[in-house]
C-alpha cells in the first residue's frame, strides 16, 4: 500500500473545495506533484500544499494499492474522493460535505463524524463513520430522480434528515437514529436504522426500510403482518400508497398512528 | 469585409457551391468592400447565417423549466471567462448559452415559439440577455378570449385589429396558436378532440378559429403566415386531425409571397394507430399531401435521443404526458389567453414509441420533395436541444449514418416507418434551405438566409470542402464541422472563430407592427375596457411590453393601411 | 397631480391600481392601497447619507468613498455573500449577478428565509399554477394552507381570490368555497367556510392522508391523522373534488413548519393527483413585492433560481450549502452585501452572529436593524416610487414599476453599478 498523508496547516473558515483528494488522483503522481494538485478555498485556487501538508511515499502507484489518511481538521474540506473508483481513504477526525460524491468503488473510513450529502450519487465502494452523518446520506442532486445506485454506507453513529433521499440501489445502515424522512422516494434501494426516524418510506416505490427503534409512520401505509428480524419483532407496512408504492417498511415501535 | 474563396451555398440566389467572394460593409451584404479586412475562406462551405423558425428559448415557461430542473441545469456548466458569461444547462440554456451555442452552430437568428401578451415582458426581458443572434417571439393568439369572441360573431376586421394589437402589446413577430380552443377548455380541466370540437362556453370550433386566424393574418398582410400546432397534437392517429385541418385551409389564399399555413413540429402531428400498442408513422401520407398542396409549410420537430423538456401552450398534452410517464409536471393558464406546460422527459432509443418518433420526422424532411416546404427544427427542447442540429444534418446526408442508428434503435422504427427505404440524401444545397434559405422565407425576413446584395451580413463558414467530402460516407465529419464553426459572422463582424465565440453583440428584436383602420381600432380598445376592467388581474395602462424591454428593435410594417 | 395605475412596492400582490397623489414632487396622498403598502409609500425615516464604521460608530461620508470601501471589501474576500434583493427591481439583480460573478461570490435572495423550500419542492415535482386572474375568473374553490392574507396580503382576496368576481365567477364570495388550513384560527380561518385546524409539523402527514381519500384508497386511512378526525378529511377531499376550479394558496404555515420542502412537495403531487379528476392550480403567496423576480432573473442568468454560488467561476447551486442562512450559520462568509432586506431581523440568531463578526455593507433605502451591523451603509432611492424597473407578481407575471417622485438619492442599480466598476478595476491592478 501506498500511503500519502495529508494535514491541514490550519484550520478553516472558508470551505475547501478538495475533490482532486482521491486514490485515482493521486496514483499517478508523485509526492511532488501531488504538493501542486489545485483545489479551492472558496473563490481562490491554491495549492495542496498551500493548505495542506503532504507527506508519504514519494513514488506512484496503481489507485487501487493507494491509502489516503487525512490527519486534522476536515471538517470544512468538501468532496473528498468524489468519483473515486479504488483504492482508501482513512480519516482520523471529522470529514466535511460530500464526501464520496459518486464514488464508484475503493472504500472511506471516516472515524469522526461526516457532514452533509455524504455519498451522494455513490454507485459503489464502501463508507464507514464512526461518528455521526449530516443531512442527505446517500441522496441525490437537487432535482435528479436517483441517489445512491450502488454500493454501501455504515454509519455507526445517528443520521440527519433525508437519509437516502430518492435511493436507487445499494445499502444504508444507521446503528442510531435517522431523522425526518429516511428512505424518502426510496426507488430500490435497503436502509437500515438501528434507533428512531421520522415518517420513513415517504412516496417509497420500491426497496425496504427497516426501522428497529421507533418510528411515526405515514397514514399512506397499509399495516400488513408482524415479521421477526434477528430477534426483533417488527411491524410490516406497505406503501407509500399515495403513488401506489410497492415498497417494505418494517418498524418495531409504532407511534400511534392517529396521535 | 471580404470573404475569399469559400465555396458558397446561397439558394435563395441560386448560387450552388460557387466559389465566389461575399462582401459585407456596413453590416450588409454589399458589391464590393473596402475597408481590408478579409476572412479566408479557401476550400471551405460558406452559407448564409443559421435561421431557426422555431424554438423555445426565452419567456416563462423556458425559464419554469429552468426552475424545475437544477439537474438539467449542472449539465453543459461552463464558468465564465474574460469574455463569456457562465454557461449551465443542456435542454434548458441559461439566456447566455443560448446565444453563444447557435453563434457556434453558425445561427444568427433564432425565433422564440409562443409567447402569451400577458407574460412577453418576461420573454423581451430574456431576448434581451440572449447575445449575438436576432430574435423575435410569436405571439400566442389561438386560445384568447377576444379572438373567440371575434371568430364567433364572425367579425374578421376586428379580429384584424385585435391581432395588431396584440402583436404591439407583446412586441410579437407572428400569430402563433396551439391547440385552438384546448388551451381555454383546459381552463376547466377539458379539452377538445377534433377541430369541430366546440369550445365550453364560446360557442366556437378550432376549425373557426383558425380559419378566422388564418383570414385575418392575410388582411394585415403580415410577414409570416399562421404558425399552428395542432389539435390533438402527440396522440396516436393525429394524422387525420392534421390532414382534415390542413384541409379545412385550401381556400384561403396568402396576400404576400409566402406559404398561407405553417404546421410546426409536424412530427408530433403525424402519428398513425388507435393508442399506443399499434402507434405508428404516417409521415408518407403527410408528405404526399405537402407534395400535392405548395401553399403550406412545416418543420420537422426532429427527435434527439437523451433528455428533453417538454414546453408548450398544448397544456392538457403535457397533464397527459406526465401522467403517462410519471414525471415533473408544471402547468401554467394564463388568464384569458392561454395555458402552458412543462414536462421534462428522457426519449430511448429503446423505446418503441420514441424510436418511431424519429423515424417520423426524417421522414417528413426526405419524403417532401421540396425542401422549401420542410424546415429543420427539433422544436427545441421538446424534440430535444438544438445544439444537436448537426447530428440532425448528418442523417438527412447520409442513408448509411440512419442504417447504423436504426440498427441501435428499437425494432419498431424499422416496422411501423418508411424510413429504412429511403434513399435521399440531401445535398449541401438542400441543407442550406431548411436550415437558412426556407426558414427565412417562411418567416418573411427578406434581409436574412441569403447572401444577395442588401441582405445582413450574417455567414457562417464550416470547415468542410464540399468537393471532396462525401457527406454520406464522411458523416461523422460534417456532424463535426457544423457544431463548430470555423467562422460565424453577424453583422459583417466576427463572432466566433475556430468553434469559439470570440465576440458578444447585442442582436436585434423583430416585431410587426401592423397599422389597421382606427374604427376597427376602437372597437377593439372598447372590448378591452371592459375585460380589463371585469377580468383581467391587472390594470391595461400596465399591460403593453414598454420600449424599455425591446432596445434594439427592427420593426417590420405590415397592415391593411 | 394623481399618478394613475401605480405598482405597489410591498407584497407579493404587486397591485398595479394605485392611485398615488403628488404635489411639488412629494407624495401627499395614496388611494386604493392597503395600510401596508401606503404606509410604504408614503415613506418613512430615510437614511440620509452614506456611511462607515469608524471606530465602532457610523459617520457619514461620500458616496464615492462607499463605494471605494464596498469594492474592496468584496475583492479581499474569499467567501463574499450577496444577500436580499427582495425589494427592489430586476435591473438591480441583473447587476447584482454580474458583481457576484465578477467576485466569485454567492449570491441569494430572501427567498432563502420565505419560500426557498417551495423552490425545492418545485425541483421534485414542478408546479401546476396560473396566473391570479384565472383563478379570479374561474375558481369556485379556494384553500388556504399555512397562509394567512387577512393580515400579509390584505388585498389578495378582494383582487384575485376568495372575495373577487370574474366571468365565471360573478358571484364573488357567494358563489365560492373556502377552506383554511392551519395550526391557529386566523382572521382568515374565522371568514372560511371549512377550518381544518391541524397540529403543527403534520401537514405531511395530513396531504397525504387526503392524497389517500382523493385517490379513493380512504379506507386504508387511519380514523384519526395527526389529531385530525378522518371524516374531516373526508369531507375537504369531497370539497376538492367537487370543485370545477380548485387552487391551493399556501404559505410560510406549510414551509416552515417540519417538513419543509417535502410538505410543499406533497402538496404539489396533491394538486397534480386532483388534476385527475378536476381543475386545480396552486401557488405560493410570496411575501416580498419581487422576491419571485430575484428567482425569475436568477433562472435566466444563472440557470439556477436562488443560492448560486460563483467560487469557482460557474455557477453552482445547492440549499443547504450555498443557501445564505447555511454560510451565515456556518460562519464561512466573510463578507456580506445586504441589498434591499433587513436579514438583522429575519434570520435565525446563529445567522445572525455569522453576520456580526464579518464587513456588512447595506444598500437600502431605510435604516433596520440590519443598519446596526453594517460597516458600510449606501441610502438608496425606494423602487416604485423614485425608480422604475420590473418587478414579478407571485404568480410568475412581469410588470413594470413606475417612478412616482424624483429622489435625491441613486438607483439600486446605479449603486451596484458604481461598485462593479471599482471591483474591476481593482482586478485590473491586480
Amino acid at each position: 500500500m501506498r500511503e500519502i498523508r495529508v494535514v491541514p496547516r490550519r484550520d478553516f473558515r472558508v470551505p475547501v473545495e478538495a475533490e482532486k483528494i482521491s486514490p485515482d488522483i493521486f496514483a499517478p503522481l508523485t509526492i511532488e506533484e501531488i504538493r501542486k494538485v489545485e483545489v479551492w478555498e472558496g473563490n481562490r485556487k491554491q495549492a495542496l500544499i498551500d493548505l495542506f501538508e503532504i507527506s508519504g511515499d514519494g513514488d506512484p502507484a496503481k489507485p487501487e494499492e493507494v491509502l489516503i489518511k487525512l490527519d486534522g481538521n476536515f471538517s470544512r474540506v468538501k468532496r473528498v474522493g468524489e468519483k473515486m473508483t479504488c483504492g482508501r481513504i482513512g480519516a482520523l477526525g471529522d470529514i466535511g460535505m460530500h464526501a464520496g460524491n459518486g464514488m464508484a468503488g475503493g472504500e472511506i473510513a471516516i472515524k469522526g463524524s461526516a457532514g452533509d450529502w455524504l455519498g451522494r450519487e455513490m454507485r459503489g465502494g464502501k463508507i464507514t463513520v464512526r461518528g455521526d452523518a449530516g443531512d442527505y446520506v446517500g441522496a441525490g442532486y437537487r432535482g435528479e430522480a436517483c441517489g445512491m445506485r450502488g454500493g454501501e454506507i455504515l454509519i455507526e453513529g445517528s443520521a440527519g434528515d433525508y437519509l437516502g433521499e430518492h435511493l436507487c440501489g445499494g445499502t444504508i445502515t444507521v446503528l442510531g437514529n435517522a431523522g425526518d424522512f429516511p428512505g424518502i422516494a426510496n426507488r430500490g434501494g435497503v436502509i437500515v436504522i438501528g434507533g428512531d426516524a421520522h415518517l420513513p418510506g415517504a412516496e417509497m416505490a420500491s426497496g425496504t426500510i427497516t426501522v428497529r427503534g421507533r418510528a411515526r409512520v405515514l397514514p399512506s401505509y397499509q399495516y400488513q403482518e408482524t415479521v421477526e428480524i434477528d430477534g426483533l419483532s417488527l411491524k410490516k407496512f406497505l406503501g407509500d400508497l399515495v403513488d401506489n408504492g410497492k415498497g417494505e417498511l418494517r418498524v418495531a415501535s409504532v407511534e400511534e398512528r392517529g396521535a | 469585409m471580404i470573404i475569399k474563396g469559400g465555396f458558397v451555398y446561397d439558394p435563395a440566389n441560386g448560387v450552388y457551391g460557387e466559389e465566389m467572394d461575399i462582401s459585407i460593409e456596413g453590416g450588409k451584404v454589399v458589391e464590393e468592400s473596402r475597408d481590408g479586412k478579409e476572412i479566408d475562406a479557401l476550400g471551405m462551405l460558406v452559407m448564409p447565417g443559421g435561421v431557426d423558425a422555431h424554438a423555445h428559448i426565452a419567456g416563462a415557461k423556458v425559464n419554469c423549466g429552468r426552475i424545475m430542473r437544477p439537474e438539467d441545469g449542472r449539465r453543459g456548466i461552463e464558468p465564465k471567462t474574460k469574455l463569456l458569461r457562465p454557461q449551465t444547462g443542456y435542454t434548458v440554456p441559461n439566456c447566455y448559452a443560448v446565444g453563444y451555442r447557435y453563434a457556434r452552430l453558425g445561427y444568427t437568428c433564432a425565433f422564440e415559439a409562443a409567447t402569451p401578451i400577458l407574460e412577453s415582458r418576461h420573454t423581451h426581458e430574456e431576448l434581451e440577455e440572449i447575445p449575438i443572434i436576432d430574435k423575435g417571439a410569436l405571439t400566442l393568439f389561438g386560445n384568447n378570449w377576444e379572438v373567440l369572441e371575434c371568430v364567433r360573431d364572425g367579425d374578421l376586421d376586428k379580429l384584424a385589429a385585435f391581432i395588431s394589437w396584440g402583436l404591439s402589446a407583446s412586441r410579437g413577430y407572428g400569430v402563433k396558436v396551439v391547440n385552438p380552443g384546448g388551451g381555454e377548455a383546459w381552463g376547466f380541466g377539458g379539452n377538445v378532440k377534433g377541430i369541430d370540437d366546440p369550445v365550453p362556453n364560446f360557442g366556437v370550433t378550432p376549425r373557426e378559429i383558425i380559419r378566422g386566424l388564418m383570414k385575418a393574418n392575410e388582411i394585415l398582410r403580415l410577414p409570416h403566415s399562421v404558425h399552428l400546432h395542432t389539435n390533438n397534437l402527440g396522440k396516436p392517429g393525429n394524422y387525420e386531425t392534421t390532414l382534415a385541418t390542413l384541409k379545412a385551409v385550401e381556400d384561403i389564399a396568402a396576400t404576400r409571397d409566402r406559404q398561407v399555413l405553417h404546421v410546426t413540429h409536424m412530427q408530433f402531428s403525424a402519428y398513425g394507430g388507435t393508442g399506443w400498442r399499434d402507434f405508428e408513422s404516417k409521415a408518407p401520407e403527410i408528405a404526399d399531401y405537402f407534395n400535392s398542396h405548395a401553399q403550406f409549410t412545416m418543420d420537422m420537430g426532429q427527435l434527439i435521443f437523451g433528455s428533453a423538456t417538454t414546453m408548450t401552450a398544448d397544456a392538457p398534452l403535457e397533464y397527459g404526458n406526465a401522467r403517462l410517464l410519471h414525471a415533473k409536471w408544471s402547468n401554467h393558464d394564463i388568464e384569458l389567453e392561454e395555458s402552458s406546460g412543462v414536462v421534462p422527459l428522457v426519449y430511448g432509443r429503446k423505446m418503441p414509441i420514441n424510436a418511431i418518433q424519429w423515424a417520423i420526422g426524417l421522414e417528413l424532411a426526405l419524403l417532401t420533395k421540396n425542401p422549401w416546404q420542410v424546415i429543420m427544427t427539433t422544436d427545441h427542447p421538446n424534440g430535444g436541444p438544438f445544439v444537436n442540429y448537426p447530428e440532425v444534418i448528418a442523417l438527412l446526408m447520409s442513408r448509411a449514418k440512419r442504417e447504423e442508428e436504426l440498427a441501435s434503435l428499437h425494432e419498431l422504427a424499422s416496422k411501423r416507418s418508411s424510413l429504412p427505404s429511403i434513399e435521399r440524401e440531401m445535398d449541401w444545397n438542400d441543407i442550406a434551405i431548411v436550415t437558412r434559405a426556407a426558414p427565412a422565407k417562411i418567416l418573411g425576413l427578406p434581409e436574412k438566409g441569403h447572401l444577395g446584395l442588401g441582405a445582413d451580413g450574417d455567414v457562417a463558414i464550416y470547415d468542410i470542402n464540399p468537393t471532396d467530402l462525401d457527406p454520406s460516407k464522411d458523416h461523422s465529419k460534417v456532424k463535426e464541422a457544423f457544431a463548430k464553426a470555423k467562422y460565424t459572422i453577424k453583422g459583417g463582424e466576427v463572432v466566433v472563430r475556430d468553434g469559439e465565440v470570440v465576440a458578444v453583440p447585442q442582436g436585434r428584436t423583430y416585431w410587426v407592427d401592423a397599422s389597421v383602420p382606427e374604427d376597427q381600432a376602437a372597437k377593439v380598445k372598447a372590448d378591452l375596457v371592459e375585460k380589463f376592467a371585469k377580468y383581467y388581474s391587472i390594470q391595461m395602462s400596465n399591460y403593453m411590453v414598454q420600449d424599455a424591454y425591446v432596445t434594439h428593435p427592427r420593426v417590420v410594417k405590415a397592415g391593411v393601411i | 397631480m394623481i399618478v394613475e395605475d401605480v405598482l405597489c412596492p410591498f407584497c407579493g400582490c404587486l397591485c398595479d391600481d394605485i392611485k398615488v397623489e403628488v404635489e411639488d414632487d412629494k407624495i401627499v396622498g395614496v388611494k386604493r392601497a392597503c395600510r401596508l403598502g401606503s404606509s410604504k409609500i408614503l415613506g418613512h425615516e430615510r437614511t440620509k447619507a452614506p456611511m462607515v464604521r469608524v471606530d465602532g460608530e457610523l459617520v457619514e461620508t461620500t458616496y464615492e468613498e462607499a463605494y471605494d470601501r464596498t469594492a474592496r471589501i468584496l475583492k479581499g474576500a474569499k467567501r463574499p455573500l450577496l444577500y436580499g434583493w427582495c425589494s427592489t427591481v430586476c435591473e438591480t439583480h441583473k447587476k447584482g449577478i454580474l458583481l457576484a460573478e465578477e467576485v466569485g461570490g454567492v449570491i441569494d435572495s430572501t427567498a432563502t428565509v420565505c419560500h426557498g423550500p417551495s423552490i425545492i419542492g418545485i425541483e421534485e415535482k414542478g408546479l401546476a399554477g396560473s396566473t391570479l386572474g384565472q383563478i379570479k375568473n374561474r375558481a369556485d374553490l379556494i384553500v388556504f394552507w399555512g397562509a394567512n392574507p387577512a393580515e400579509a396580503h390584505p388585498r389578495h382576496t378582494m383582487r384575485y381570490s376568495s372575495n373577487s368576481s370574474g366571468m365565471f365567477t360573478p358571484e364573488g364570495r357567494r358563489g365560492r368555497k373556502v377552506i383554511v388550513v392551519d395550526v391557529r384560527e386566523t382572521r382568515t380561518a374565522k371568514n372560511a367556510d371549512k377550518f381544518l385546524l391541524i397540529r403543527p409539523g403534520t401537514d405531511y402527514e395530513v396531504i397525504s392522508a387526503l392524497r389517500m381519500i382523493v385517490a379513493d384508497k380512504g379506507d386504508l386511512v387511519p380514523d384519526y391523522v395527526a389529531g385530525v378526525a378522518k371524516a374531516d378529511l373526508e369531507e375537504v377531499a369531497g370539497i376538492m373534488k367537487a370543485a370545477k376550479f380548485g387552487a391551493l394558496l399556501f404559505g410560510l404555515g406549510m414551509t416552515h413548519s417540519r417538513g419543509r420542502y417535502k410538505n410543499v412537495d406533497n402538496a404539489l403531487s396533491l394538486v397534480a393527483d386532483l388534476n385527475g379528476f378536476t381543475k386545480f392550480v396552486v401557488m405560493a403567496m410570496r411575501g416580498h413585492y419581487n422576491v419571485a423576480g430575484f428567482g425569475q432573473v436568477s433562472a435566466w442568468e444563472t440557470g439556477f433560481p436562488m443560492s448560486v454560488d460563483f467560487s469557482r467561476g460557474a455557477p453552482y447551486f445547492n440549499p443547504g450549502e450555498t443557501a445564505a442562512c447555511d454560510l451565515l450559520a456556518r460562519k464561512e462568509a466573510d463578507a456580506m452585501m445586504v441589498v434591499a432586506a433587513d436579514p438583522a431581523s429575519n434570520f435565525p440568531r446563529m445567522t445572525v452572529e455569522g453576520m456580526a463578526e464579518i464587513p456588512v455593507i447595506q444598500i437600502d433605502p431605510f435604516p433596520n436593524p440590519t443598519t446596526l451591523l453594517a460597516d458600510v451603509v449606501i441610502p438608496s432611492a425606494v423602487c416604485g416610487v423614485e425608480a422604475e424597473g420590473t418587478a414579478y407578481r407571485m404568480d410568475g407575471l412581469s410588470l413594470r414599476m413606475k417612478k412616482v417622485v424624483d429622489s435625491p438619492y441613486p438607483t439600486d442599480e446605479e449603486i451596484i453599478q458604481n461598485i462593479l466598476d471599482r471591483v474591476r478595476r481593482l482586478g485590473d491592478d491586480n
